[in-house]
């Protein structure tokens, strides 16, 4: 097992520098405009331009640049290990902002994970136990409604009804759980469920889905006439192969997230990644743009790991090979 | 005719009341009875990104918001404004200068003797010195600063020249400090508008013994220590005892939150009252990435105000509320604008007809009417170019909604009508290149645009895209773009000078991807195309020139006659080079919440005034 994970890591390693390429390529060898223009005021010299440029790194050719990248990626920079440079905007460490930012997006996606598998599973698993009733039609009816909502749409109602109107929810913004966990945990809720809604229903007919075949399967047939009750049929046998698509789905899931939920991080202002990306992207600040893809990717690429380890355990017939 | 003109003059002067009544709102004491003591509070204003350029580093900051908050609080320059609105936020007068300065026989030496007792505030703890303020030109002065102004002191101050040097390093022989409290500037030639640069916030007085441990561009920003009324939060636990001892001050967190707090080392005794009350205790500015919300948060009076423009809907629901959301002229100018050297804008009368056929009205309903601008009828602003120039349109159309016939009977007058019917008939009429942005308004404009030049014949291929690229690309001369809808162009001081010359001297014509605002390419010569290797590929023949008309207006003391000279230098772009259409002169919309006390604008910085606002403690 050892020599698996020391063999996927390498993979991750190697997926990783691909990633960024491709992207460095996109943003620093195709960008519209030129960077140093952007924050060169409204009437730029050449020379603040070149000036700007060769502050920036810009100056040198485009595998030099990429170069100097993987090396303080991998070694380290002057601000610490692994090193992203310094934002073109702030003029400060990326590593810094974007380990402060990081901190959130996860408080951000773990507590929506947490939502959406306490409520998406045990919807599925009703729903799929009571196929075709009323609570089926319920269930399938929120997940319709849960997949077809905007999250921008979501988040939106969640602030117009709970904040503006019933004054019952604290609004947006962020306050660290260190500095007061009641407010934290008050302005975290919203977004939480509304991320959750997303995936819940998702994951709800997933699981019936998943549930349902398992339950035709002829092992469950066989527990049956064993005489084992019907909850120990669905909890013991019929749960723990439908799920393990699951634990696939909301690995992947969870790593995409930690990369920023941009959407639901905007609507309710949460200074994470995903603001932080998107005001990267709109003010041509490069290196924090390419310091989100970097985790974004790390994220995705570890969390694939994790998913393929706990699914071997899950399922013996899975092997580390 | 005299008709449509008598409309015209009557719907400038009404434009010109609105600016008024809306000028004359803007300071509203709604806490009479509070013993005429607004002090104290919290100001909390919110904004979608602090869209700071150089992270707030005074040398070199360009962003207004930044310009306005340390002109206002946080910085003292030798010379400053009242931070008022209209013509008395537009005066300069001395703020760490004790008086206006002495002047030599020849103009051209400048004395400044410092206040006393103008201290820098923690952790530096010390007052302030006329070293301070030459180290801040020097700072300028090194290129690895990044300071997007140097011209405004290039072949200006005597000796002022980019090196490629540390700040530290650099000499600049104009400027003297004989003793602490004495600075003379000396300048290469008599510049009228001196003082006006010398209230620029890079101008402001810098302790070396900090800042010199930030030699490039910006790096500075987290560290500024204050002069002025208000400091970073946490300013005092800055340790300066070596370079690497300090770390970022709390106040400031980019992209989230900037706190400013009153500075201990402040004495309202070495300030001038009339620019600077100091109401709040705190300024609180964070960003939230919903815009919506931070309007909402505001009318439910959990912030106070944003610089962000209001969206649609708040500013229907306080449309008649000018307590809510008082309105101000911002000196901000915008345009299409026309490439004297491609066909067939190089024909003058093709551009008037342009001028006569864009419908202004529609494009200010489209950008949102009569809250969010008026109709611009020539190049200066109003409150640049005072009363005279008010209600000057010589391209006047009922209603500003423009006149086909009109512009059919100029563009009859056209090389590109064939056949004199006032259409654009010849081949270089069609499949013009039409730059403009791919967000509102300008979306919204494109169409209007697109079908008002078709009705003379001219026909447009618009490409929307990015403001950025926009710029990027009108800006380089060898795009050689004919048309382009995209730009702006806001004073840097209150001088017409900070229009012309950026945008209409030869001189302001440069090589280099992004770099050239002269995009009409006024006064363009075959010469000048080959000498700065511009690429321009278009017709370079007889193209005018304002260059000399510009420079005797600089070289004039700053005055009515100034003021006159530049706007006949207006009335001469307008009628005899036509390189723009002007179409909107912007105002300025705060939605502020009820509990702010006093309302006040800097008519300079074109934004709220930090130095007189006040909140309900």
């Amino acid at each position: 097992m050892t020599q698996y994970i020391i063999r996927r890591l390498m993979w991750v390693v190697l997926v990783l520098l691909m990633i960024t390429l491709i992207a460095y390529v996109i943003f620093f060898v195709m960008p519209p405009v030129d960077p140093a223009r952007a924050f060169a005021g409204k009437r730029p010299t050449p020379e603040l331009i070149e000036t700007l440029r060769h502050q920036f790194g810009l100056d040198q050719p485009f595998y030099v640049q990429y170069g100097r990248f993987v090396q303080r990626l991998f070694l380290g920079d002057e601000y610490g290990w692994p090193g992203f440079g310094f934002s073109y905007a702030t003029r400060s460490p990326v590593r810094e902002e974007l380990f402060q930012r990081a901190v959130i997006t996860i408080q951000l996606g773990a507590g929506a994970a947490v939502v959406w598998l306490l409520v998406g599973i045990p919807i599925g698993i009703v729903s799929g136990i009571k196929r075709g009733t009323l609570v089926d039609r319920a269930a399938m009816g929120f997940a319709l409604f849960g997949v077809s909502a905007p999250v921008f749409w979501l988040g939106l109602m969640f602030l117009f009804i709970f904040w503006q109107k019933l004054g019952i929810a604290a609004g947006t913004g962020y306050v660290a759980l260190s500095e007061n966990p009641v407010e934290w945990f008050g302005h975290m809720i919203m977004p939480w469920i509304v991320l959750a809604l997303l995936f819940a229903a998702f994951y709800a007919r997933m699981v019936r889905g998943s549930l349902i075949e398992t339950m035709g399967q002829d092992y469950i047939r066989t527990a049956r006439a064993k005489g084992l009750s019907e909850r120990r049929v669905v909890v013991k046998h019929g749960l723990r192969a439908s799920l393990t698509p699951i634990v696939t789905l909301f690995g992947i899931d969870f790593g995409t997230l930690l990369g920023g939920a941009i959407i639901t991080e905007t609507v309710f202002n949460m200074p994470g990644l995903g603001t932080y990306v998107v005001q990267s992207v709109f003010r041509g600040d490069l290196p924090a743009t390419m310091g989100v893809v970097v985790l974004g990717a790390l994220a995705v690429t570890v969390m694939s790991l994790v998913v393929d380890i706990v699914y071997a355990y899950l399922d013996p017939r899975v092997r580390y090979t | 005719m005299r008709l449509r003109r008598s409309r015209g003059i009557l719907a400038v002067a009404a434009a010109v009341a609105l600016l008024a009544a809306a000028c004359g709102g803007e300071e509203q004491p709604r806490q009479e009875g509070q013993d005429g003591d607004l002090s104290g509070g919290a100001l909390r204003i919110q904004m979608e990104s602090f869209v700071f350029e150089c992270n707030f580093d005074p040398t070199c900051e360009f962003v207004s918001y930044a310009l306005m908050m340390q002109t206002n609080s946080f910085l003292r320059p030798l010379m400053n404004y009242r931070h008022v609105a209209d013509d008395p936020g537009l005066e300069i007068l001395p703020d760490l200068a004790a008086d206006m300065p002495e002047i030599s026989e020849d103009g051209l030496t400048y004395t400044f003797t410092l206040k006393d007792g103008v201290m820098f505030g923690p952790p530096v703890n010390r007052e302030i010195t006329s070293q301070d303020v030459a180290y801040a030109f020097q700072r300028m002065a090194s290129q690895q600063q990044g300071n997007p102004y140097t011209y405004y002191y290039e072949g200006v101050v005597e000796g002022f020249e980019l090196q490629k040097s540390p700040a530290e390093d650099i000499e600049i022989s104009g400027i003297e400090t004989p003793d602490d409290k004495t600075i003379s500037i000396t300048l290469a030639n008599a510049v009228p508008d001196i003082l006006f640069r010398l209230a620029m916030p890079a101008t402001a007085p810098i302790p070396q013994e900090v800042a010199s441990c930030f030699p490039q561009s910006g790096e500075y920003g987290r560290f500024v220590i204050s002069s002025g009324a208000y400091m970073f939060e946490g300013s005092e636990d800055l340790d300066i005892s070596s370079c690497e001892s300090m770390e970022p001050i709390a106040g400031y967190e980019p992209d989230r939150t900037l706190n400013l707090v009153r500075n201990p080392n402040y004495d309202p005794a070495t300030d001038n009252p009339e620019m600077r009350s100091n109401n709040p205790d705190r300024f609180e500015l964070s960003v939230n990435t919903n815009v919506d919300d931070i309007f909402n948060k505001i009318v439910a009076g959990e912030a106070d105000s944003s610089p962000d423009d209001p969206p649609a809907k708040f500013l229907r629901q306080f449309a008649d509320d000018r307590e809510r959301l008082p309105i101000n002229p911002v000196d901000v100018l915008w345009y299409i604008g026309m490439n004297l050297t491609q066909a067939p804008f190089d024909d003058i009368h093709v551009r008037k007809a342009v001028n006569l056929a864009i419908d202004k009205d529609g494009l200010l309903r489209a950008a949102g009417g009569s809250l969010v601008g008026g109709v611009a009828t020539h190049i200066l602003p109003p409150t640049m170019g005072g009363p005279e120039a008010e209600d000057y349109d010589p391209y006047a159309t009922s209603g500003f909604a423009g006149d086909a016939d009109l512009a059919k009977e100029e563009m009859a007058q056209s090389a590109y009508d064939t056949d004199g019917d006032g259409i654009c008939d010849a081949p270089e009429c069609s499949g013009i290149l039409h730059i403009s942005r791919n967000e509102a308004p300008w979306t919204e404009f494109n169409p209007i645009i697109e079908d008002n030049l078709e009705a003379i014949g001219i026909e447009l291929e618009t490409r929307e895209i990015e403001g950025g690229v926009a710029y990027e690309l009108v800006s380089t001369t060898s795009e050689n773009v004919p048309i382009a809808s995209h730009a702006g162009w806001g004073k840097d001081w209150p001088d017409a000078s900070t229009f012309f010359e950026a945008l209409f001297t030869s001189g302001a014509i440069q090589a280099g991807a992004g770099v050239n605002n002269n995009v009409g390419l006024v006064g363009i010569t075959s010469e000048i195309n080959e000498e700065r290797e511009l690429g321009i590929e278009g017709n370079l023949g007889d193209i005018p020139s304002v260059d000399v008309h510009i420079e005797e207006c600089i070289a004039m003391e700053l005055g009515q006659a100034r003021i006159d000279c530049f706007n006949e230098v207006d009335r001469t772009l307008m009628e005899e080079v036509v390189p723009y259409v002007p179409y909107r002169w912007d105002l300025e919309s705060h939605l502020i919440s009820e509990n702010i006390a006093k309302w006040e604008f800097d008519q300079n910085a074109g934004e709220m005034s930090f130095a007189h606002i006040a909140v309900a403690s």
